[in-house]
Formats: structure tokens, sequence, C-alpha cells
């Protein structure tokens, strides 16, 4: 206890006499970038997970068209889980002889699970309400279009099925409205309790029951994983994750986005922290070995230095995480009116998570210059110029390497990506280590005929080139995760608005009939609405590749065994539809024959599907034999039909078909639904402009907080720049101080130092290039599935931004060595 | 016989055929060669010799601060040369303290803070009074918060000889105590330095090559070339 009470007190002196200073700011900038980013980003996905948790009303759905065992709901209660259903039927409705096909919903008490039902009772929607329980028995909810196309009236009666209901409310928004292409209609909600009376669902009736389940995350997991080995074919489980692929894919992106600019903030951290600390050390050798002479042990010493660290670790982390915590509030508030206004609120967990990263980069960096303490002789009371010797390589880089794959590996939970960044990481630093020593020795030829400010200059450079190495190493880094920050927050937000440019189509019309499609497509285009091609649909199941059944092929959980338990909509173009591109195989030519059909990749890939495979197919009672010609890959979130399979023109003409488009409508044109609801009755219309806006929204809250995160980057940044600078500060003052005894004026130290500290930042600017575009190159065409482009102004500007930078924050950072009187730094040193 | 068995039990350093070699380049360089030295409790001894004869290298292995290439040391019956480094700390913190000619006093911490560590390095719970008492003795009551930059050459001495004495050490050795201090500061000094060592009853060891200095002590020992002469 003494022995700590000894290193309290000397922490407590060391603090106070500035020792410290720089090692506790980038600890605290460390600690409150990763908490803040925790917090934020485990808050934010908390959030958007419950928002998106709303789009399924639940946290989990059985989709399935039959009842489940009830043992199963048994099971969700045991796991304490909370549970509702409804029942999605098409139903016509006959009310003052208008008939409409409207999509009945039958709810059970407490649905909607997660999310709000709003609903209104007066006809000019001004007094809309938000409702967390469905209609009442006896009691009906109407969409509008209900209303008008059928003549009713909030109060009136409607008949669904055999059962009169009393319409009480205008539904105006259900969080879990299904794009269901073949089912979708006009909404009427009933209570569950009304169902049986309608006498609608007989034995064979195309029903989709929705078993939904919320609760503790961990005990939905756990229901989940019970579940799916129980489900059959027809039974299909929904969470987030595996629902509405193009929120999936926004999230998916946006946890890795933040989960990689978190490693990063660390990263640069770790080596502020390192740099910090190998001063510190440096600065304490005298010390030690005065307490070695004092008769300190060797373990005594690291244990009295490591506690400090520990101590000291506590300290800024606590302040860390407060400031994290703050600066997680300040950003939350920054970002209310994106936000949805009940945000979850911070996690525990994550503060805690903070703090650890705290003390584990604080030891993992920290710890190898530490020990060289230990390894101080106490010789060195009498002769000064003992050293210890450099920390172990391997236990500098071992500990580093280790933090930062166990952290990326939290982050992508994937041992062979993980194994993938960190050698490629490794890689690139071995490489430009070569190449900065490289330089360093080249540099040194050419010295003789440099004049004398450059000369002085390259020498600072040159006279301890290990750690020129590794400044330049550490300064590379971060410019390059700053750069990487900016210009993966730029392209990812380019390309988010890209694939959801103002006019994306935000309405789907399904089931038109081919004599319908030429009348159909001349209204759009006389209301100057802009539609996608008409796409004929065939429904056919994949059964066989290659005479083989298909469920030889097929893995569980795939792509493959979701496509190949339902029907697909099978469609023949001529042209390659827009976004689609072909990777293997060639798209058909006019004398090519009919039978061929181009697949799309992944479903290819999930099925093992290659060229010149035959697939088979069931259309009703019949088989088609298809050969495969091409491959593609296409972009599922461009709210335009798309379709695994095309066939070739002509290979389907025998079956019957209906015609798929989607188009645009803007908001004021809304009453036009109606019409072609009249027009073309047997249509369906589905209407994914309120899906779009919500995505919307998710995609600009996520772009405001990219644009925050950058900012952690930046101050970590900077916090390595200065422990850089102060890393080398006394021997700098010393050396300066003496060619100031030597003659040298302050006008020519001070432009050898900005050039130094310039040429340093030129080269670690031009090596930011190399890694961040490297970087770029694979993070993009490996991972994030954006396209990569060369930036030339990246390029340009990041070396001189680095000699800028560097070179002034350097400058100023050693600005002492002009100051102070020569006499006064050779005796304070 | 006799006289040299009571002089050996007597001893507090008792060193036999003490040497220290470090192999260069050029072969091996011989710094110290046949060392054999009795010093009882109590002496004081100057070793005095030119700079490089191996007077800094003796004191160095005799505490213990150093290994030596042959031979052996006794440091009060016990067998120095046969401790590994913890063993040797631990004797230091026990028998041993140091005045250096660099003062070598901790830049971040006051001058009672100095003189206070080896006491707390030892857990002594009355490590301030202790301190401030030896201060208030060296004549620097009125400094006790003042650091070594506050202090001159010759109040950073007496603070660094406060703090050897804190300890009461059996044995104090002084590297050339008064060699960054001016004559009349050195003479200030290396008098409260031999005030202290016989109101202590501690051994001195003292290193220098001022011969006035050497005759203060009780006996000399000189040094020429690494060896006794």
């Amino acid at each position: 206890m003494s022995r700590f009470n000894l290193a309290l007190r000397l922490l407590w002196r060391d603090s106070r006499s500035g020792e410290l200073t720089i090692l506790i700011l980038a600890l605290i900038i460390a600690v409150t970038s990763s908490t803040a980013i925790a917090l934020f980003s485990d808050r934010l996905q908390r959030t958007m997970v419950n928002q998106a948790a709303e789009f399924l009303a639940a946290d989990l759905v059985i989709d399935c068209s039959t009842l489940v065992a009830e043992d199963w709901l048994n099971k969700a209660t045991q796991f304490g889980l909370l549970q509702a259903q409804t029942v999605d039927f098409s139903s016509v409705l006959i009310e003052h002889d208008e008939l409409l096909l409207a999509g009945i919903k039958a709810v059970s008490d407490h649905y909607p699970l997660r999310g709000i039902l709003k609903a209104t009772t007066a006809e000019d929607y001004t007094s809309e309400a938000i409702l967390h329980a469905g209609p009442e028995k006896g009691t009906a909810w109407v969409e509008k279009r209900i209303l008008s196309a059928l003549k009713l009236k909030i109060g009136d009666s409607l008949t669904v099925g055999e059962k009169p209901l009393t319409i009480t409310h205008i539904l105006t928004y259900e969080p879990d409205k299904k794009g269901n292409f073949y089912s979708f209609s006009p909404r009427v909600m009933i209570n569950q309790a009304d169902l049986a009376a309608t006498n609608i669902i007989q034995p064979g009736s195309h029903v989709h029951y929705f078993f939904q389940f919320s609760g503790d995350p961990q005990a939905v997991l756990d229901f989940k994983q019970w579940l799916k080995p129980q489900l059959n074919p027809s039974q299909h489980l929904v969470d987030i994750h595996e629902d509405r692929p193009e929120l999936g894919t926004a999230l998916q992106r946006a946890e890795r986005y933040l989960g990689l600019s978190s490693i990063l903030v660390i990263l640069i951290s770790g080596v502020a922290i390192a740099m910090a600390t190998r001063r510190y050390t440096e600065r304490h050798f005298n010390a030690t070995a005065l307490l070695r002479c004092l008769g300190c042990k060797q373990q005594e010493i690291l244990w009295l230095y490591s506690s400090q660290f520990v101590v000291l670790g506590a300290l800024a982390s606590a302040l860390g995480c407060v400031l994290g915590w703050f600066a997680q509030e300040v950003l939350f508030q920054l970002l209310k009116e994106l936000l949805p206004p009940q945000l979850v609120s911070p996690g525990f967990g994550a503060v805690f998570f903070g703090f650890t990263i705290g003390i584990v980069v604080l030891l993992a960096f920290a710890m190898p210059p530490l020990l060289r303490l230990k390894q101080v002789s106490p010789l060195r009371v009498l002769r000064r110029d003992l050293e210890p010797l450099p920390a172990s390589a391997w236990l500098v880089y071992s500990l580093s390497i280790g933090v930062i794959g166990l952290l990326i590996w939290r982050y992508t939970m994937d041992i062979k990506m993980t194994a993938t960044i960190l050698g490629a990481g490794l890689g690139v630093l071995l490489v430009l280590w070569l190449l900065t020593y490289g330089l360093l020795k080249l540099i040194q030829n050419w010295l003789p005929s440099m004049s004398l400010t450059w000369r002085f200059s390259f020498q600072g450079l040159l006279r301890n080139s290990s750690t020129t190495i590794s400044q330049i190493l550490a300064f590379g880094l971060t410019l390059a995760a700053m750069t990487l920050s900016f210009t993966v927050r730029t392209d990812l937000i380019d390309n988010w608005q890209q694939q959801l440019p103002d006019n994306a189509p935000n309405h789907f019309a399904l089931n038109i009939f081919p004599e319908q499609q030429a009348a159909y497509k001349s209204d759009l285009q006389q209301n100057a609405i802009k539609g996608s091609q008409f796409y004929p649909v065939v429904r056919g199941r994949l059964v066989e590749i290659n005479h083989l059944p298909v469920q030889q092929f097929v893995s569980k959980d795939s792509q493959g065994e979701n496509a190949t338990h339902r029907e697909l909509s099978l469609t023949w173009t001529k042209e390659l539809p827009e976004e689609n591109k072909i990777v293997a195989g060639n798209w058909w030519s006019n004398e090519q024959l009919a039978d061929q059909v181009s697949i799309e990749k992944k479903l290819a890939d999930s099925l093992k599907i290659k060229l010149g495979d035959l697939l088979t197919f069931t259309i009703g009672s019949q088989q088609v034999n298809a050969t495969v010609s091409s491959i593609r890959e296409l972009r599922w979130d461009t709210m335009k039909p798309n379709f695994y399979m095309i066939f070739s023109p002509g290979s389907l003409d025998a079956y019957p078909s209906t015609y798929i488009t989607s188009f645009y409508l803007p908001e004021t044109q809304k009453d036009l639904l109606n019409s072609l609801v009249k027009k073309y009755p047997s249509t369906t219309i589905l209407e994914v402009d309120l899906i779009l806006k919500q995505v919307k929204t998710l995609l600009m809250q996520l772009t405001q907080a990219i644009n925050y995160l950058l900012y952690f980057a930046l101050m970590a940044g900077f916090t390595v720049l200065f422990a850089a600078v102060y890393a080398t500060l006394d021997n700098r003052i010393y050396e300066g101080a003496l060619m100031r005894t030597f003659g040298a004026n302050r006008s020519f130290l001070r432009r050898t130092q900005l050039l130094e500290f310039g040429m340093l930042g030129f080269i670690s600017g031009v090596f930011a290039v190399i890694i961040s575009e490297a970087t770029t190159y694979i993070l993009y065409t490996q991972w994030m599935a954006i396209e990569y482009q060369f930036n030339t102004g990246i390029v340009i500007s990041i070396p001189l931004i680095g000699a800028f930078f560097v070179g002034s924050a350097g400058f100023m950072g050693v600005r002492q060595v002009l100051n102070k009187p020569p006499l006064r730094v050779l005796r304070e040193l | 016989m006799q006289t040299q068995i009571k002089k050996t039990l007597n001893a507090i350093i008792l060193t036999e055929d003490l040497g220290k070699a470090v192999v260069t380049s050029e072969g091996t360089l011989h710094i110290l060669s046949s060392i054999d030295l009795i010093i009882n409790s109590g002496e004081s001894i100057a070793i005095i010799g030119e700079s490089g004869s191996g007077k800094s290298t003796l004191i160095s292995l005799l505490a213990g601060l150093d290994t030596p290439s042959s031979g052996t040391i006794k440091l009060q019956g016990k067998f120095l040369t046969e401790m590994n480094e913890d063993g040797r700390a631990a004797l230091r913190n026990e028998l041993i303290g140091f005045v250096f000619q660099s003062f070598q006093l901790l830049q971040g911490l006051t001058a009672l803070e100095n003189v206070m560590l080896p006491l707390e390095l030892r857990g002594d719970k009355n490590a301030k009074a202790v301190a401030t008492a030896l201060l208030n003795r060296v004549g620097l009551g009125q400094r006790l918060s003042h650091t070594p930059k506050q202090l001159s050459g010759g109040e950073q001495q007496r603070v660094a000889l406060a703090r050897a004495f804190a300890t009461k050490p059996a044995i104090l050795f002084a590297d050339e105590p008064t060699g960054n201090l001016d004559s009349k500061t050195g003479e200030t000094i290396i008098n409260l330095l031999f005030e202290l060592n016989r109101e202590n009853q501690t051994t001195l060891i003292l290193v220098t090559h001022d011969p006035i200095l050497a005759a203060g002590c009780q006996r000399t020992i000189r040094i020429e070339a690494g060896r006794i002469v």
C-alpha cells in the first residue's frame, strides 16, 4: 500500500511539473473520442435498429401462410417476449355498387409491438393522432382511398366478408406496411377478434400470417436461434437485417463506417500515447537511475511506473468518458431535428467500453516504452551516457497490433476480414518503412551539393533516422486516416445520394394485363409522369439445375434457399435493363435463339450456377428449360423493377403474363392514384414513397453523424503531431542552443526548422496519399461496393497540407529554441 | 594474523582481488585490477587519483551499482558479488547513501520531496518530519518548497547531502561532491559533509582528486591505472 501511495505521490509531483501534460492530453482525446464514438454509434445504432424495427412493427417476425405450432408461441413467452399477430389477405369490398380489391389486415392485441399507428377521425386529416393499438372489435380503420372509391365516410358501415364493421378512423400510417407486390392494395385494418366472423379465411385461402415478437435483444436472439432449425420452407423469419435490403445495406455500411472511424481514432491516439510515453520515459531515465541507486528493485520500478500509468489511465479515461458523454450529447442535440423524437438513452455498456479502451490502449501503446525504465542501470547516476536498450520490437508491435486486431474484429466479427485488413496494413507499413529508409539514404548522398539551410534541415531529419522514419510513418498514418475519413465519407454520401435521387420512383404498378399496358403507359405520359420500363412478369419456380433438384445446391439460410422456396418473377427483355451489368457471358443478340436466361450474380454464386448450366422452371403445371447465357450484377435498391431471372425474348411467350413498372409521382399528384385504380381495377399500386422518405431521413442522419466523427480523427491527429514534436523537443532545444552559441542567427534556425518540419510533413503527406488511396481502393472494391476513382485533388493537396500543418505545428513547438537564451537552455538540460 | 582477522571482523567493506574489465574492439581493457580493500565501520576514506584512473568504477562496484569481472565484495558481512540486481538494490536501500558531483536531484520535486524520496521508498511514515529536520540542519529550512531550478549549486548539493543522510546509511559514497562548485562553496559543503558524517557515525568513502579534501579523511587510497598504489 505504501508503494502505491508513493506511486501516487510521484504521479502527483510529475503532473505538477508538467511532465504528463501531453500524455494526459493524448489519453483524454483517445478516450473522449472512443467513448463518444462508442456511445454515439451505440445509441444511433440502437435508435436506428429500433426505428428499423418499426418497419417490422416488431423485432422479429415469422412470415408464413399457415398458423404456426402453439408451442412456438409458448416458447416465446418463456423467453419473455411480447407477441402480436397480424393476418393479411385480399378481399373484394362492395359498397354503393362500387367494387374494390382491398388488403385486409386483422391485428391482435399488443399490435404494433414496435412503432406507432397514425390515424385520423377527420377526413381533412386535421387531427391525425398517434396510436399504439389497432381497431377495437366491431370497428374498421381504412385508408382514405377506400372511402373515396366506395363512397363511404367515417361512421358508415363497411362489410368485410360477412361481417359488417363501423369505420371509425382513417388510417394514415402503419409501420409494417409490406411491399408485397401481389397483395398490396388499399388497407382495411380490423381487429383479429372479428376475423372468424368475416368467414373469408377458408382452407386454401391465400393468407399471410405474421407472428411478431419483441423484447430484450438477447432474448430475441436466443428465440431466433431456437426457432431457426424448426422452420419449414414456407415459414420465413424476418428481422431488420434481413428485411428491407435497402435499409439493411445503409445500416450495415453505417455500422462499418462508424467502427472504422473509431479504430482510426484509437490507432492515431495510440501513436500519440506511444510518442508521449517515449518522451516521458526518456525524461525519467535519470530519476529511475536514482531510484535504483536508492534501492528500488527492477520490478518495483516497473510497478511504480505502471501503477502510475494505470491511475493516470483511470483518471484520464474517467474524464474522457465524461467528455465523451457530453460530446455525444452535444452531437445528438445538434442533430435533434433529424433524429426521431424518442432517442434510445445512452448505454452504460458503451461508457464501459470507452473506459476499457482507454486503459487497454494506454497499456498497449505505453507499456513497451515504459518497460525500458525497468532496464535503466543504477550506474547511470555516475555515467549519464548509459541508456537502456529500446523495448523489443516484437513487444512494441505485437501489443499494438493485437489491440488493433481485436478492435477490427469487434467491428467486423469476421476473422478473415480482420486478418486481411491487418495483413494489408502491416504490408503497407513495411513497404513505407523501406521507402522512407531508401529516401533518407538517397537524401544523404545529395547532402554535399545542397545549400547550407537545406543541408541543415535534412541533417535534422537524418541525424536520428529511426525517429524520423517513425515520425513519418506516424504522421503519414494520421494524415492517411484523416484523408480516408474525408474521402470515404464524401464518397459514401455521394453514393447514397446517387442511390436515391430526388425523383427516384416512388410507386410500383403491378398486375397490368398485356392489353392494358399501352393505355397505362400513355396515361402516365399524359400526366407527365416519368416511369421506368414496363416488364412482363411470369411467376415461376426454379426446380432443377442441370436436371438435378435445386435443393441439392441450396445451403441453409442462403439467398439461394430464399429464392428457391418461392415463386420468382420471371421476365424477358431484348435490352439489358439499366443499372444491370454483365459480369460473365454475353447479353443476347438478335440472332440468338430463345430459351436462354440471364441470372443475377449473387443468386448464381449462392446456387453455384455457371454459364451454360441448364435451369428448369415450373410455371403453373408446365416446365420450362433455359440455358444460362449471362450473369448480371445489379443494384436492388434502385426502386426500379429488378429480376433474378431475365429470359431471352420469346422464351416465355406461351405463358400468361402481367406487366410491372415503377414511376415517380409527386405528392401533389396523389389523386391520380385513385383514377388509375378505378380505370385499371385489377392492377395493384404499391406506394413506396413513405419507405423512401424514411430511408432518406436515416441517410441524412448518418451523413451528419459522419461529418462529426471526422473531427475526432482530426483532434487525435493533432495530438500525434504535438506528441511527436514534443518527443524530440529536448534534443532540438539543446542542439538549437548549441548552434546559437556557435553563432547561428535566429532567422537561419527558423528557416532550417520550418524546412525540416515542412519536409517531414510533405513526405508524410505523400505516404498518406499512398496509404489512403490503397486502402480506399481495397475498401471500395472488397467491402463497400462503391466504385473506386483515383482522386487527383487528394494527391496534390495532402502532401501540401501535410507540409503546412506539420511544418507550422513543429515550428510552433520548437520556437523555444529561438526564444530561450542559449546559456539558460544549456544549463537547464 | 590476529590483527588481520580482527580488522576483517570489524570491516564494513571487504574486497578481494576485485577487478573490472571491458571487452573493446581493440582487446580487453582492464579498468581495475587486484583491488584488496578493508574499510572499517565509521572510517572515512578518500579515494584519489587522476581522471580515468578507475576511482568512479571502484565506488560503483563497492556500492553495487555495477558488477565486477573478478573478485569478491563483502558489505557488512554479505557477499555483494553473489547477489542479483534486486538483492543489491535492497542492500543499497538498507545500507548506502550517495552524494554525486552533479547533485542528481529530481527536477520536478521540491527540496523537501527530494529528501523525502529515499524515506518514502522505505515506507517511512515520518518521512516529512525527518526530511524537514535534515533540511533545517543543512540550513535550507526556508527553502523546503523550492525546486532544484530555484536553488544555487551549493544549495542543491546541501539538499543532496540531506537526502544522503535521510536514511541514516551505514556507508556514504560521495563522488567528487565539490567538483561542480566553486572553492568557497565547496569548502562549506565539505565541512557540512564531515559534520554530518561524524554526527551519524557513517562510513564515508569519498572520491576526489583534490588532495586537500582527501586530507580531511582518516585514510587515503590512491589509484593509478586501475590499481591501488
